[in-house]
């Protein structure tokens, strides 16, 4: 699934990142790489979202976020 | 070697957006400059002076990066900044209660092979939160750069840092502690020997080689060496998950007590980017902020008038005792204290504007506002981050201009610098406070109000025709960090509204003053030198010219022509022209108003509350000021951009005017 069909308060892993490839650098650089763990914060219900990463919190828009690959973490903690 | 010998070093302040350089930076240096709590503050890089035990430090401030591979124009003016020969010691400014993040830069400095001094900041956050940092295995795993905590806000551990920079400059920089895999360190072998081969001088070769690894476009351009052979693909995948990978086994060592509860800011969130109320929330606080700025600005504006009537007074009174012509009389109390006092008794209002825009800026909610508003912008074909420079226009059109540096993309540069200008600045206040308060009793504050919201759809209903025409998509390319919320601080508070405070008097004292004497030779000499009435001035005779074109809007009168050409020096000098064409020496008090409607009504009968206000809103979209004019030019390079701006507005204004006046008039 990508981060955009994500939930809120949901933790997620990243599996891989699709965008074009300076945004791609951007969001690499920023912490997003494959096997982050991240936390959804908050989301409207189409479009942009924030999600935790790292410490630090990233809004991210449907463009991006439709185009990083993740997957659900069944376990508790992230 | 030389180098011990040098009394004099350049040190650069490099750090991620929002991490506190600029606070350390006034605080090393005693400057005043802005510091708000969202990333992007800072798009220029600045200089200033401190020294430590003898030895003369140029700091140098700069734009925040979370990487030294970067793609908007600030963030290329730190990379050129700290790649430049003539820094002898980098200052890594860390925020430590986002360590991991804040790492990943360092870890590219240190490969630059430049003296690296880590200030840790925000160690106050830290402890708040029950965490601590191991301070003995930190360094060892930075390859024993010195790491020193300090607190910008509270001012510590200042002479440490600098006695570190010191230190560490005579020391030269430390050892590079990342190794990569195998396979990438046999291709850097290979590209530090080609880079050692072409360029014998160089000084950071590693960092070169790494970065043609990753196959940056900026240091193939820079430094044109064949790497084929070497560089099959671009590994800079793994070089960042390498790098990632170890500031996780770093902060696994160096970091405990890693946060538990949700912070106090993810519970403030809940509320401020809630996905349905983000925006009605976003909208009351501004509404607050104008009406605390109309209503208790209105409140202070007492003290000021007494006292300029008491001046105005003295100074008339002084001249006649000195029996000074009538002309100069007239130019200085008539012109000069008229034009440049009536414009000093808003100082309150934009006293309290500013005050709250400060504490905006500076509790974190900036960004929050970009996330609220990435859905409205998006659909006009801008980021949600455009509309920061717009919050800024509330301030001054030109910071919010120059804020522009921060977007992506030339073209959503452009855009927005297109329709900022549209924000009402504080400089067209003084217009909102005087036109409605002599032309809409008590409901002035909600007319004053208007102009702003009017403003706000103005803006986006340009950029939204603009998307249309270039056939533009929805834009919802959001990226944006947000700050954890804070207390604002006093010190901070203190020097954004000073400096505003600044520009305002400065401006009063410059343009404003210049602009009173000009406005006053223009209206009182004619083709036949002095002139006793007004309408026969040169002023008079440009103003009947182009009264026809503003007549459908209501605004057919040759002074408000005059007020509209003189406004362009400075918005306020609409109010100032007023001022000076009717010889009120304070505009802004209750019998000034009196004296300028009752004179307005003499020249032009029908002169009402329908055409006050087309006044108001031709002011708020015809041409920006002079300043604002030569920073679009500036910062777009264009004069082509900067014309097609001014006519796109002139004649927007004109447009918006007259069908409200036409429309109006058919009710009322």
């Amino acid at each position: 699934m990508t981060l955009y069909e994500a939930k809120k308060d949901g933790r997620y892993t990243i599996e891989g990142l699709s965008v074009e490839p300076s945004i791609t650098r951007r969001l690499q650089a920023l912490g997003l790489n494959d096997g982050t763990r991240i936390q959804v914060l908050n989301r409207k219900r189409k479009g942009a979202l924030i999600i935790k990463v790292r410490g630090t919190r990233l809004a991210l828009g449907r463009h991006i976020s439709s185009h990083i690959e993740i997957q659900e973490e069944s376990g508790e903690e992230a | 070697m030389e180098q011990t010998a040098k009394k004099a070093i350049r040190v650069a302040c490099v750090g991620n957006p929002n991490c506190g350089k600029t606070t350390l930076f006034n605080a090393l240096t005693g400057a005043k400059l802005k510091v708000a709590n969202w990333p992007g503050v800072t798009v220029e890089k600045v200089e200033g002076q401190t020294s430590y035990e003898g030895i003369d430090i140029t700091l140098v401030d700069t734009p925040g990066i979370y990487s030294l591979t970067c793609y908007t124009i600030e963030e290329k003016v730190t990379r050129r900044c700290v790649m430049d020969d003539d820094i002898d010691v980098v200052i890594n400014i860390v925020d430590a209660s986002s360590l991991e993040r804040n790492l990943y830069l360092t870890l590219q400095l240190l490969e630059l092979g430049k003296p690296v001094v880590l200030a840790l900041n925000m160690m106050d956050i830290i402890r708040e939160r029950g965490m601590e940092i191991d301070l003995h295995r930190l360094p060892e795993m930075l390859g024993n750069i010195p790491v020193v905590p300090v607190s910008a806000t509270k001012r510590t551990g200042l002479s440490v840092l600098l006695h570190a920079v010191i230190h560490h400059y005579e020391e030269g920089a430390g050892e590079y502690i990342l190794r990569y895999p195998e396979e990438i360190e046999s291709k850097i072998s290979q590209l530090e020997a080609l880079m050692e081969k072409h360029y014998p001088t160089h000084s950071s070769v590693r960092w070169h080689a790494i970065k043609l690894l990753e196959d940056d476009e900026d240091v193939k351009e820079e430094h044109p060496i064949q790497v084929e052979h070497v560089v099959d693909r671009s590994y800079e995948k793994e070089i960042i998950q390498c790098k990632y990978a170890y500031i996780e086994k770093l902060v696994g060592e160096c970091l405990f007590h890693r946060e538990k509860k949700a912070a106090a800011t993810d519970k403030i969130d809940r509320l401020l980017t809630h996905p349905v109320l983000g925006i009605p929330v976003f909208l009351l606080i501004m509404a607050l902020v104008f009406f605390f700025t109309f209503t208790i600005g209105d409140a202070l504006k007492g003290v000021f008038e007494t006292g300029l009537d008491l001046f105005s007074g003295a100074v008339s009174r002084g001249l006649d005792f000195i029996h000074v012509s009538g002309w100069l009389k007239s130019l200085i109390v008539d012109g000069i204290i008229a034009g440049v006092g009536g414009i000093l008794t808003f100082i309150p209002n934009i006293f309290i504007l500013f005050l709250a825009l400060a504490l905006l800026e500076d509790s974190g909610y900036m960004a929050r506002v970009a996330y609220v508003m990435d859905s409205v912008m998006g659909k006009v074909g801008l980021s949600g981050k455009a509309f920061l420079p717009m919050i800024l226009g509330f301030g001054c059109t030109v910071p919010a201009i120059m804020a522009t540096r921060a977007l992506e993309t030339e073209h959503d540069r452009r855009k927005t610098m297109m329709v900022t200008p549209f924000m009402s600045c504080s400089a067209r206040l003084p217009i909102y406070v005087l036109f409605s308060g002599m032309f809409f009793g008590k409901y002035s504050s909600l007319a004053a109000f208007s102009m702003y919201v009017v403003g706000m759809a103005a803006a986006i209903l340009s950029a939204m025709v603009i998307n249309r025409m270039e056939k533009g998509r929805i834009n919802d390319s959001l990226l944006i960090e947000l700050p954890e919320y804070k207390r604002p601080n006093a010190r901070t508070i203190r020097i954004y509204v000073w400096n505003k405070l600044k520009d305002y008097l400065t401006k009063a004292g410059t343009t404003i003053f210049i602009a009173s004497i000009a406005i006053w030779f223009v209206l009182n000499f004619g083709p036949s030198g002095l002139v006793e009435d007004p309408a026969e001035s040169f002023g008079a005779m440009v103003g009947k010219l182009l009264v026809p074109l503003l007549k459908p809007a209501g605004l057919g009168m040759w002074q408000i022509v005059v007020a509209l050409i003189s406004g362009i020096s400075a918005k306020e000098v609409v109010v100032t022209s007023f001022a000076v064409l009717f010889g009120v020496s304070n505009a802004n008090s209750a019998a000034g108003m009196a004296a300028i409607v009752s004179n307005v009504q003499a020249a032009y009968p029908g002169f009402g509350a329908l055409n006050a206000y087309c006044l108001m809103l031709f002011c708020l979209l015809y041409v920006p000021c002079a300043a604002t004019l030569a920073t679009v030019r500036k910062e777009s390079g264009s004069w082509k951009f900067t014309l097609k701006m001014m006519a796109f507005e002139i004649l927007l204004a004109w447009c918006v005017a007259t069908l409200v006046f036409q429309v109006g008039s058919l009710f009322l």
